[in-house]
Parts: structure tokens; C-alpha cells; sequence
């Protein structure tokens, strides 16, 4: 056989749900009368699968927990089968995991997707690249001409997730040992983020979230206020959503944003 | 590409379950070993701790992921990503496996063994060469311990490894436990291995534990190194003389201090076999 002939058939040995024929490991592997080929390849095996779902195991410790170890493995495989590793880290692995279970639902526990969403967040931002946040007092004494044209540059470690249960509550019940709650359609947009060597959650106002968006595309700091202008004081919760914004350290630079356009004006 | 041995002395692998008194204090060891995928992302704690480390002792970056071996082209974002990391963390060695583990873009995420044949050396001679080219430096490959063998193959893991080292000018990381691992499997004598084995390729050494599981040994790093592992350390340090040494603890990991005893164990035997090269600060 070829190099290429024997890894593809070790592959397959590893990844296929069905198993390979006897004659076929018998052909290419060599055993011992006490230990045969097949009985060899097999401890590979074992491991292969062994070795994923740890690692999915470690990504998804709430989503484990509300499944159980068994009922997880069992997701895993299927997952695995649909999605094997493609990245050097083994930790990438889970990288489907939410749009699997949205492609194949619990339909009693929709929310399932939401959670391993949120865990799948967890650990982007927790080895997202660092960046040092400005200081608080960097938006102060910016006038209107310089509102309109100043730009935000966020955090590579903050993620704005929108999410159609609501799994935060599930998370922390989960993290808690409680049992979880009943499914709740609750549609809504969820910040993560890290600060430190630590990582946060929080569920975020529509219009917030819509800020962040804008902020994320560049726009300018008067776009980014105007996403609040159904507020009762909309310059009050702007003012408030920035200065929070400020305090998590989510804003790492301050800058030249869009061309001035006839729709920015002063928040 | 050959290097010279360095005197790096007697060092542990850098572990989470360690990360937090490794930030609080200096290694209490010569060396660390840091295994590069874990450390390629470019923040969070990890790398943040490895920064730490590395301004106070040496790094080695010890790879599970090249797959040297794989008929697969070595993705650029993986090479790109190691070269990265080997210009931030500058180490004093960089190792991977003798191994294969990718496939039609799949990565199986084990430390496949090969078949010893000509093609297989010829390829991954050429594909060491490149990688060496591309990091500016050499590369050490550590002996797998293995549970299965190819009836294709046509010669030794050892003369394998040797014949690798003289046309791609690579070192050797030998692991002690995997080659009594390896010979227990398979029933050669590990002191043929240790023969076979050019003296001036070996850059350091493995030391680790493994499970017993009846018909075959696994090579778990979860266990203190056992005596068998010992001895065959003593008589490694007979044929290859003064080598750093480095132990692995990857699974039921004890506190930090029953790791550096381990370490500490092999500074001891180190002494005992090699007393003329004893070290001034001992």
C-alpha cells in the first residue's frame, strides 16, 4: 500500500460509523497472536472518539451538564460524524455545535442552541487577542463637528450575540447546579466579553445592541447615539450606554469615523 | 540544520491546572515545555502566563499538530500561526512528533504512527527540510509510542529515526516512556532503540507515565514515572550522556510540587549515573 492508501484507511478506521472489515485492517496492520491488528487499531479508535468529546466535553461544561455525560457523547457522535475536526486545535472543534442543534433540534429544549451559542462565545473571547481599553474620560469635551465625526474601535474580546431563548438564566442555573427552567422564547442580544483573564455575560436592550452594531461597522459616534433616539431621553441612554461601555473596557480606541453625512448630528 | 545540545537541565510541562501558581511565583525548574497549539491563540491567559515563564527560564515549544507525516500539504495557517509563535516566545527548542494525524483536511488529533518504508522517509525528510526552512531552525521529532505496526514497513522505528536525522538534519526528542512503552507492545529490547539512536541528534529527553491495560501499555501521562521508565532513563543517560530532561503530567495531574519532584528525581539519577559532569550548583 501506498502512504496515502494506509493513512486513508486508518481514517477510516477511526471516523467511519460502520466498522471496517477485519480482512482489510488484517492487510495492511500487523498484530500479535495476544494483541491482532484489529484489537490494535481499535485502542486508536477509542481514543480518536475519546479525545473530541473531551474537547467538546471542556467548550460546552453547562450544555454536558444539562445533558448528562451519556446523552452528550451520543450528540457528540453525531455531531462529529457531520463535523470532524478541521483545525490543528482541538478546542476549534465545537465550532458548529450551535447551528448543528439548530439544524436538529431537541423539540422539547430548543434552547439547547442558544446555550452551547453562549459557551461557544465563552471561549472565543476568552483567547480573543488582547487590546488595552482607553480611559474613561477619552469621549469627554468632543463637540458636535467632532461627534459626527468620530469613530469607536471595540474590543476584540466582545461579542454581541443575538439569541432566540433566553439562555443566559439557563446558563447560570446550569453553572449553579440548579435544575434548569422550562424552555423561554425570550429573542434577545447578549454581550460577551473579557476582562482580565475573565469572561462575562449579560443580556443587553435591543437598542444597545444596536449601538455596538454600529460601532462594530464604523460609524460614527452619532450614528451610534441615534440608536437610541426612542428612549424617553435618548442623549441620558446614550450617555449611560457609553460611559458603561467605557468602565467594561469594550472601547479600545477613539477615532476618525465615516465621512460626515447630513444624518449625523449631535447626541 | 544541526544544533548543538543545549545544557537546558531538568524542566515540567506548563499545564493549566498550574497556570495560576506559575503567575505568582518563578518556576521551580530549570525549563518549561509548553505545547504550541495551546499557546497559538494570540490572547488570553495562556500566552499571557508563557510570557511570564519564558522571562524567567527557557522555553521549549513541544507541537502535537505538524503532522509531519501526513500525505496532506502542511496547512499555511498552521505553519504561519507556529512561525508567529516562535518569533514571540523565541525557544530555546522546537519539537513535534515523529507522526502522522491529517487527512484529506481532517485532523484526528492522535500521534499516528507511520509505516517504516523508504517512501514514508523520503517524504517526510522533505517535508522536515521545508519546515526547518521555514522556522530558520531545527527541528526535534519525539519517537510515538505506538499500538499498532504496518506489515508494509521494511525497516525499524530506530533506523527510521536515524536514517531521518542524517538527511534532514533533525534532532531527536527521545521519550524515554514511549520507547519502553513501544518495546512492551511490540516486544523488541528498548536497548536495541537506545543503540540505534545517533548520540549527538538527541536533543532532550521525555519523561512520563503510562497505564497498564492488561494486553498493552497506553502511554497516558497520568501516572509518576514508573521504575521501568527509570531504569530506562539511567541507561539512556549512560549512551547519550548529559541530556535535558523534561516531564510530562497531562492527566490526574498532581499539585505542582509532586510534578517538580519528579523533576528533581531526574536531576538526582542524572547525577548518579554522570557524577564527573555533576553541575557547579548542585
Amino acid at each position: 500500500m501506498t502512504l496515502a492508501e494506509t493513512q486513508a484507511l486508518f481514517q477510516e478506521v477511526l471516523t467511519s460509523s460502520v466498522p471496517v472489515a477485519p480482512e482489510r485492517i488484517d492487510a495492511c496492520f500487523a498484530g500479535t497472536p495476544d494483541l491482532p491488528a484489529v484489537e490494535r487499531v481499535a485502542i486508536y479508535a477509542d481514543m480518536y472518539r475519546w479525545r473530541l468529546v473531551e474537547a467538546l466535553r471542556e467548550t460546552f461544561p453547562n450544555l454536558v451538564r444539562f445533558l448528562g455525560d451519556e446523552t452528550f457523547a451520543g450528540l457528540a457522535g453525531d455531531y462529529l460524524r457531520r463535523h470532524p475536526s478541521e483545525h490543528h486545535d482541538v478546542g476549534q472543534v465545537g465550532r458548529h455545535l450551535a447551528a448543528f442543534l439548530r439544524e436538529f433540534p431537541d423539540p422539547e429544549r430548543p434552547d439547547l442552541a442558544d446555550l452551547a451559542e453562549l459557551e461557544w462565545a465563552r471561549q472565543e473571547v476568552f483567547f480573543a487577542p488582547p487590546a488595552e481599553p482607553v480611559g474613561s474620560a477619552v469621549l469627554a469635551g468632543l463637540d458636535a463637528e467632532a461627534i459626527s465625526r468620530t469613530g469607536l474601535v471595540l474590543s476584540p474580546a466582545l461579542q454581541v450575540l443575538v439569541l432566540a431563548h433566553a439562555a443566559t438564566p439557563l446558563w447560570r442555573r446550569l453553572e449553579d447546579g440548579e435544575p434548569p427552567d422550562p424552555p423561554s422564547p425570550d429573542p434577545g442580544p447578549v454581550a460577551v466579553w473579557r476582562s482580565g483573564f475573565d469572561v462575562f455575560h449579560a443580556a443587553l436592550p435591543h437598542d444597545e445592541a444596536a449601538a455596538l452594531e454600529a460601532a462594530r461597522s464604523g460609524d460614527s459616534l452619532a450614528t451610534i447615539c441615534a440608536a437610541f433616539d426612542d428612549r424617553e431621553d435618548p442623549a441620558t441612554a446614550a450617555h449611560g450606554a457609553l460611559s458603561s461601555w467605557l468602565d467594561e473596557g469594550w472601547i479600545v480606541s477613539v477615532g476618525p469615523g465615516p465621512p460626515v453625512s447630513s444624518s449625523d448630528r449631535e447626541c | 540544520m544541526t544544533s548543538p545540545r543545549l545544557d537546558l537541565g531538568h524542566g515540567i510541562g506548563l499545564r493549566t491546572t498550574h497556570f495560576a501558581r506559575f503567575m505568582a511565583e518563578a518556576p521551580l525548574v530549570d525549563w518549561i515545555e509548553a505545547v504550541t497549539e495551546n499557546f497559538m491563540a494570540p490572547g488570553g491567559r495562556p500566552i499571557a502566563v508563557l510570557e511570564k515563564v519564558r522571562a524567567e527560564v527557557p522555553v521549549v515549544l513541544h507541537g502535537v499538530s505538524l503532522a509531519i507525516g501526513s500525505v496532506d500539504p502542511i496547512p499555511e495557517r498552521y505553519l504561519a500561526e507556529l512561525s508567529a509563535l516562535v518569533r514571540r516566545v523565541e525557544p530555546a527548542l522546537v519539537s513535534d512528533h515523529l507522526c502522522w494525524g491529517t487527512h484529506r483536511g481532517q485532523y484526528l488529533h492522535d500521534l499516528l504512527p507511520l509505516p517504516y518504508t523508504e517512501e514514508s522517509l523520503a517524504h517526510v525528510t522533505s517535508r522536515v527540510q521545508a519546515v526547518q526552512e521555514r522556522l530558520g531552525r531545527q527541528l526535534l521529532l519525539e519517537n510515538p509510542s505506538s499500538y499498532v505496526a504496518f506489515k508494509d514497513s521494511t525497516m525499524t522505528e530506530w533506523e527510521f529515526l536515524a536514517e531521518l536525522t542524517r538527511r534532514s538534519g533533525c534532532g531527536v526528542l527521545l521519550d524515554v516512556n514511549n520507547v519502553y512503552v513501544s518495546a512492551h507492545n511490540f516486544g523488541f529490547d528498548p536497548l536495541e532503540y537506545l543503540r540505534g539512536i545517533p548520540v549527538d541528534r538527541v536533543g532532550y529527553f521525555h519523561l512520563a507515565g503510562h497505564s497498564d491495560k492488561g494486553k498493552y501499555l497506553l502511554d497516558s501521562h497520568d501516572h509518576a514515572v514508573p521504575v521501568g521508565v527509570w531504569d530506562l532513563y539511567r541507561e539512556a543517560l549512560r549512551r547519550f550522556g548529559r541530556v535535558p530532561s523534561l516531564v510530562e503530567w497531562d492527566d490526574a495531574i498532581p499539585p505542582l510540587e509532586e510534578v517538580v519532584a519528579e523533576s528533581r528525581r531526574a536531576a538526582a539519577i542524572e547525577t548518579e549515573e554522570l557524577p564527573q559532569v555533576r553541575r557547579l550548583a548542585s
